[in-house]
């Protein structure tokens, strides 16, 4: 029985970094290569041993997919290709190849500030990387390989986002990233075709969560920047380089623009040209608006957002500043904030997650008393402020994505186990299939009913045309025909066809079949008892008797010989054809039961 | 353990304990341990378990909890094997049998939260710790502990099953290794208790006639046997080989991989090293044998092969061939530096055998039979195997390799470099394949220039080069831009090399894509001219002063592309390249290095991209060093100047050096908020200190200066360097023409105020180490009870 199996190694009950491998009709598919940056050593990588036992990992996967360049679903990527050797393809959408580099370059640069970091990869181990990866264009079906497919379809989530449909003969699997069903200031919503997968895995990192629109968290940003300036404080932004920080961006320009604001915002490290490049190259990934208004003026080229200088952050008066890197690990931001941090006056915003051992993580979890290098204590004055701008599908949006595919069996991926558990069960009770949640390490095996497609050929169809049954798409009927298998496909044409597209030739098949029937008389004589029975019972049909003394129902030949041992018996000898199969069962049953008595 | 930690540790386990709290991030509990494993490993973990009652308490508490986090449970058994690998401490918590209600059956096996995968996961974990010590090992017996295990290799965790899988091979290891001294026999009372009932459940497993029990058994084998070389393997080889040998004897054959590979890690004995290897030239000669090599060419196996299941393998299915190829090519190129070991590497028909593959692969070969015809329609086009033998190809040009064959190398790989269906991955191999040959065959060549086979490849190659540097593909360009430099690189000084670059396009089309739309390109365009320059190759002099007037030479362009490019790594690659020439002498820079350096770091000094910086600091260190001098020697009989003219000079040098503007380049960097251009930076100032040190210029003149002697940070670097500017600022302005933000006497006063030694101490160290420590660990998770509602788990 055909089975598709999935293994997390990452993102199984856990929102850590992604990794999914997925075995589907003996295709082998890594479904993202992330990266956790909450550790320093190996960890921070999916366990990539597990893959084989001992086998290469090159001759194992067919290809890699990465659906989006968040660092949790691309990072461990150039450590795969490069340090682990897997050397066969990779795939990505354009955009994600092309930005893909940049997020990986600035992580690379933190590790290389956390001296002692080993096993980490080079720039030229991030270029290598790239050139393997073949981008992928959104609905364009790719060959992998003769048997293995693929398609990219729009989430979302971050310029670039896709979820991926794997297809192997007739199954096939949809793995959907991170994805968001509602559209934001730059990106537009995911969207599916009905293309009923049999198995669906989607994350789920906000499976329990209705998510307030995104709008009223807009508004609560907007109001608190504009606040602390208006009162003559700094407004600190750290972010990652590309992604969330244009949306803000965006806000703010408009903001800035209605409101007619004079205090500056900055962008620090030559990021607005380069995101601005991005977002024009790949215009087309955006939201119909910013499309639209593109036109007359192109969105990320921004009146009020300029680029920072070191020396600004000295400078009296209001400013806001978006500096990477996003979880104030070290570099611009964390320098920013350690300057401004004593002031009440001034604002942190931290628009997204932070991990453990990070300036971010201890000022989120209220920490106001931090220890710097040199036994110093900053003691923090400045609001800090948590405001979340991560892209997800909420439960509604999962719901709905599940109800847009159609798919047989969903497996969750990327929440937390309590979360998923109530989704799970949400799942089941609403679309009556089956939902999976493997943690990490653990295998899931669906088996699956694979539907072969069969081709008709065109002289059959004429025939049943012929026939006066016109194709009715609401009343299936049966067809008969032959079934032949040939150049790797199936086609059901006439058996006259059959025959000849195959070089054969035909077999005459008829059934035989004795029946005793105790009768003194002779052969003639029975054989004409025979007739009128049959004539009188099967009216339907030509009864005929022949000068050679059979009876002949359709196909089917009755003669009448004498016993040899018994003269009081006579055996009829029944025959009859394949194709008469019913009708000759019929007959011998019937004269098995006798003949009527002859009116004396 | 340090004081703070002791004393944060209590309010810790607490929160740990306490069902209603959570623990905010994944990550602290797995930090948590790493912190207990480097505690216990450094002091006694007994006066650990003694002065912190807190940790057996939790041990306790947990082991009492029926409604535990199984995350909590987990990480407890965790803990519990760290400390109990310690014989001492081990014993401790026996007392309070602690250790029986963890790991015995009567422990977390026998509750609900056995079925969470983190639990087993926690107990395999712990009890793996644990085995350090024959108490331990025995305890595990007593326990039931051992059957735990073996009913983990079939764990449906991946990870547990692996684990479990691994610790057997770990226990029997230990519990053999510590019976060293006593003489061993295959009979099982020489063995030791717990070996013992490996042994057998190995056996047993062998025996079942199941697959999965028998892959578990002899992946348990494999890895021991790759570990482990002391003489007991050798007697439990004796044990174990009839029960593999039945395996064999079976039809059809069960767990063939499994088996495959215990016979890989067991081949030790040169035949069974000799069978392995002609299994694995097997596809090989089927291949040969299908393309009909000429007679006479020897083949790769002496019989002759009829082994039908390696041809059906090869002809069933387009992905079943590749694999297998793929497979044993890329085996072989593992093999092959270690060819000299095998007596009979048959070097030349393994060349001729992945010609001929690359051959079937580009629809080259003409096939003679059926079986040649069905690997033809299979092979062609199919980039998987086409990547593997040109690894494979350029791997062998390690070898004694006869002419003829290598023309046909040549051949081939000017086909794949050429051929437009070549993918850009298969070009990029093709390339690295074209290099290794080329330089291989330079080293057999016994003149200085190139052999006439050589010279008829490059005029070949050129043209090829010159078509790729053109592709719309930009790895294709990349690719061809790195084969340039790297030849250039090897080549640049042989004759025939220049002349064939030379009467080629390729230095014009090289210098094209300094303006490639792709940011790669530019990089590696900038190193190949870069490099082309250095060998004179380049046709446009790299000083300021071009021939001609409407073409600019090389030295603006690159400039331009420092100081304009918006993407970092052409900018990376350009200083490089002037670091470089610098540190060569290249002659054009050699002319005005003053000039040089100026022009360069003034654009460097405001690049927004940390190695560049790191890279231009680099720059200026290569020009101090010229200017002043290697690091002082201490070597009593070196011949020294005399300390005035010395002096003299010194003070000269630094004029220039404060003319050129290199101190204000320097002193920012070591207030950069990217640690490694800081680091750097630091670096250079000490080096300098030294120097002037030697020389007695770092005597400050008043007492102002000796007060603040080495004790200032970068803080008060800032604000006088702010304060200098504002000073050079308010001068009349044919000063601040002169542009000299810096006096000598200034540059001194910073050198000698920094305290630049505990700088660098402060920046050797990671720039997350305050956050990183356990302190902060602690701090960090009492810190988060409570607020895990309000900042609900998040990601990117």
């Amino acid at each position: 029985m055909p089975e598709i199996k999935v293994t997390p190694l990452g993102a199984g009950q856990d929102v850590g970094r992604s990794c999914i491998l997925v075995s589907i009709a003996g295709k082998n598919v890594m479904l993202d290569c992330g990266m956790h940056m909450g550790y320093n050593d190996d960890r921070r990588f999916p366990d990539f041993s597990y893959i084989t036992q001992n086998g290469r990992l090159t001759d194992f996967l067919d290809c890699v997919i990465i659906s989006h360049f968040h660092l949790d679903h691309c990072g461990a990527l150039p450590y795969f290709s490069e340090m682990v050797g897997y050397d066969g393809p990779i795939y990505m959408t354009h955009p994600t190849k092309a930005i893909c580099p940049i997020l990986l370059e600035d992580y690379r640069k933190i590790t290389v500030d956390k001296k002692g970091e080993t096993n980490f990869f080079t720039s030229q181990m991030i270029k290598d990387c790239m050139k393997k990866v073949v981008a992928v264009h959104l609905h364009q079906t790719v060959q992998v390989d003769d048997e293995l497919e693929i398609k990219a379809y729009y989430a979302g989530h971050v310029l670039g986002a896709a979820m991926f449909q794997i297809k192997v003969g007739s199954e096939s699997a949809v793995y959907t990233g991170d994805y968001n069903m509602t559209p934001d200031r730059h990106l537009g919503a995911a969207w599916i075709d009905k293309c009923r997968p049999n198995l669906l895995i989607t994350e789920s990192t906000y499976a329990t969560t209705i998510r307030d629109s995104k709008r009223c968290r807009e508004r609560d940003f907007l109001k608190k920047v504009h606040e602390t300036v208006e009162r003559g404080g700094k407004v600190l932004i750290p972010v990652f380089a590309l992604g969330r920080a244009q949306e803000l961006c965006i806000l703010l320009e408009t903001f800035w623009e209605r409101m007619n604001l004079k205090a500056p915002i900055y962008f620090s490290t030559g990021l607005t040209e380069k995101a601005n490049h991005y977002y024009k190259l790949f215009i087309t990934w955006t939201n119909q608006k910013i499309r639209k208004t593109f036109v007359q003026r192109n969105m990320f080229e921004f009146k009020h957002i300029k680029a920072f200088d070191r020396a600004f952050a000295d400078n009296p008066g209001p400013m806001v500043v978006f500096a990477t890197p996003g979880m104030l690990h070290a570099g611009q931001s964390l320098q920013i904030f350690r300057k401004w941090a004593g002031n009440e006056k001034n604002m942190v915003i931290m628009p997204g997650y932070c991990v453990q051992g990070t300036v971010g993580h201890k000022i989120l979890s209220g920490q106001r008393k931090l220890e710097m290098e040199g036994r110093q204590i900053l003691e923090v004055k400045m609001q800090v402020e948590y405001m979340s701008f991560s892209a997800h599908a909420d439960a509604k949006g999962i719901m709905q994505l599940v109800r847009q595919a159609e798919p047989d069996n969903v497996l969750l991926v990327h929440g937390e186990a309590k979360k998923m558990e109530f989704l799970k069960q949400k799942i089941e009770q609403e679309f009556h299939v089956n939902c999976y949640m493997p943690a990490n390490g653990e295998t899931v095996t669906l088996l699956t009913h694979p539907n072969i497609p069969v081709g008709i050929s065109l002289g059959l169809l004429k025939r049943e045309m012929a026939l006066g049954l016109l194709p009715d798409a609401k009343r299936p009927k049966l067809m008969h025909g032959t079934l032949i298998m040939k150049d790797n496909n199936f086609r059901l044409v006439s058996s006259e066809q059959a025959l000849k597209e195959l070089g054969l030739a035909e077999h005459q098949l008829r059934f035989t079949c004795r029946v005793h029937i105790h009768d003194t008389r002779k052969e003639q004589e029975t054989v004409l008892r025979v007739y009128s029975h049959l004539k009188s019972v099967l009216k339907a049909h030509s009864v005929q008797h022949l000068p050679d003394g059979s009876v002949m129902v359709e196909s089917i030949l009755i003669q009448a010989t004498a016993h040899s041992e018994d003269p009081g018996t006579k055996v009829l000898l029944v025959s009859w054809t394949y194709q008469d199969e019913e009708l000759g069962s019929y007959l011998t049953s019937l004269l098995k039961k006798g003949l009527p008595q002859a009116p004396s | 353990m340090d004081i703070e930690c002791s004393r944060l540790l209590p309010s810790v386990c607490a929160v740990l304990v306490d069902p209603k709290q959570f623990v905010a991030d994944d990550t602290c509990l797995e930090k948590l341990l790493d912190w207990f494993k480097t505690v216990t490993e450094a002091e006694s973990s007994l006066l650990v378990l003694q002065e912190n009652p807190c940790l057996t308490e939790l041990l306790f508490h947990v082991v009492k909890l029926q409604d535990v986090n199984s995350n909590i449970l987990s990480f407890t058994l965790r803990l519990a094997g760290i400390f109990a690998a310690h014989e001492n401490s081990f014993q401790y918590l026996q007392q309070g049998e602690v250790l029986l209600s963890l790991f015995s059956e009567a422990g977390p096996l026998s509750r609900p939260a056995w079925e969470d995968p983190s639990v087993r996961s926690g107990w395999i974990q712990g009890v793996g710790s644990m085995v350090q010590h024959e108490r331990a090992v025995q305890f595990l017996c007593d326990c039931g502990a051992i059957d735990v295990i073996f009913s983990l290799q079939g764990d449906p965790s991946l990870f547990v099953a692996s684990t479990a899988s691994q610790l057997l091979v770990h226990i029997l290891g230990f519990t053999m290794h510590s019976r060293r001294a006593v003489p061993l026999t295959t009979q099982d009372c020489d063995w030791p208790v717990c070996a013992r009932m490996i042994v057998g459940h190995i056996e047993e497993s062998l025996r079942s006639g199941t697959v999965p029990q028998i892959t578990q058994a002899l992946n348990v084998l494999t890895t021991l046997f790759g570990r482990c070389h002391e003489s007991w393997t050798e007697v439990l080889w004796m044990r174990m080989n009839p029960f593999v040998g039945s395996l064999l004897e079976k039809e059809p054959l069960l767990a063939a991989h499994s088996l495959v590979d215990l016979f890989l890690s067991m081949a030790r004995p040169q035949t069974l090293r000799t069978k392995a290897f002609n299994i694995l030239l097997q596809p090989l000669a089927c291949v040969l044998q299908a393309a009909s090599q000429p007679t006479g060419s020897p083949g790769l196996l002496d019989e002759s092969l009829n082994d039908s299941v390696i041809t059906d393998i090869l002809l069933s299915s387009k992905s079943s061939c590749a694999g297998l190829l793929c497979q044993t090519l890329a085996h072989l190129e593992e093999l092959q530096p270690m060819s000299h070991l095998l007596i009979d590497w048959p070097h030349v028909p393994l060349l001729s055998a992945v010609m001929t593959i690359l051959r079937f692969c580009s629809g080259l070969a003409t096939p003679a039979s059926s079986v040649g015809d069905r690997l033809c329609g299979i092979l062609i086009g199919c980039f998987r195997v086409q990547r593997s033998a040109l690894d494979f190809l350029g791997t062998l040009s390690q070898g004694p390799s006869p002419s003829e064959l290598i023309r046909g190398v040549v051949e081939i790989l000017l086909v794949y470099l050429k051929s437009p269906d070549s993918s850009p991955t298969v070009l990029k191999k093709a390339f690295q394949a074209t290099l290794k040959w080329l330089l291989s065959l330079s080293k057999t060549s016994t003149s200085s220039d190139l052999c006439p086979q050589t010279q008829h490849f490059l005029r070949d190659l050129f043209p090829i080069l010159q078509k790729r540097l053109c592709s719309p593909c930009w790895e294709v360009r990349d690719s061809a831009l790195e084969f340039l430099t790297q030849l250039t690189k090897h080549w640049g000084g042989r004759a025939g090399f220049r002349q064939a670059l030379l009467s080629s396009e390729v230095p014009e089309l090289a210098e094209d894509l300094l303006r490639d739309p792709e940011s790669y390109v530019r990089a590696s365009a900038v190193t190949a001219m870069g490099q082309l320059s250095s060998r004179g190759l380049c046709s446009n002099p790299i000083g300021t002063g071009s021939k001609n007037d409407e073409k600019k030479s090389l030295f603006l362009e690159l400039l331009e592309i420092l100081s304009t490019d918006s993407e970092g790594f052409p900018r990376r690659a350009v200083i490089q390249v002037f670091t470089e020439w610098l540190r060569e002498g290249h002659t054009d820079v050699s002319k005005d290095k003053e000039q040089f350096v100026t022009k360069v770091l003034q654009v460097v000094s405001c690049d927004l991209d940390w190695e560049v910086r790191v890279q231009g600091l680099e720059l200026a260190l290569v020009f101090l060093v010229q200017t002043l001098g290697q690091h002082e020697t201490e070597c009593p009989y070196a011949v020294e100047m005399s300390s005035v003219t010395q002096s003299t000079q010194l003070t000269e040098s630094l004029q220039m050096l404060c003319h050129m503007k290199l101190f204000d380049f320097i002193f920012s960097a070591l207030c950069d908020c990217d640690r490694p251009v800081a680091r750097k930076s630091c670096d250079i100032l000490l080096y300098l200190k030294a120097k002037l040190a030697h020389h007695g210029s770092l005597q400050g003149s008043g007492e102002a200066c000796t007060e603040s002697l080495g004790t200032q940070n970068t803080a008060w670097l800032e604000t006088t360097l702010r304060k200098w500017k504002a000073r050079d600022q308010g001068q009349p302005s044919e000063v601040a023409d002169r542009g000299d933000c810096q006096e000598p006497d200034d540059v001194l006063e910073v050198l000698r105020s920094v305290d630049l030694e505990g700088l660098r101490g402060t920046l050797a160290k990671s720039s997350d180490h305050i956050e990183k420590s356990p302190q902060s660990l602690l701090q960090d998770m009492l810190a988060t009870v409570g607020i895990l509602e309000e900042n609900e788990a998040d990601c990117y």
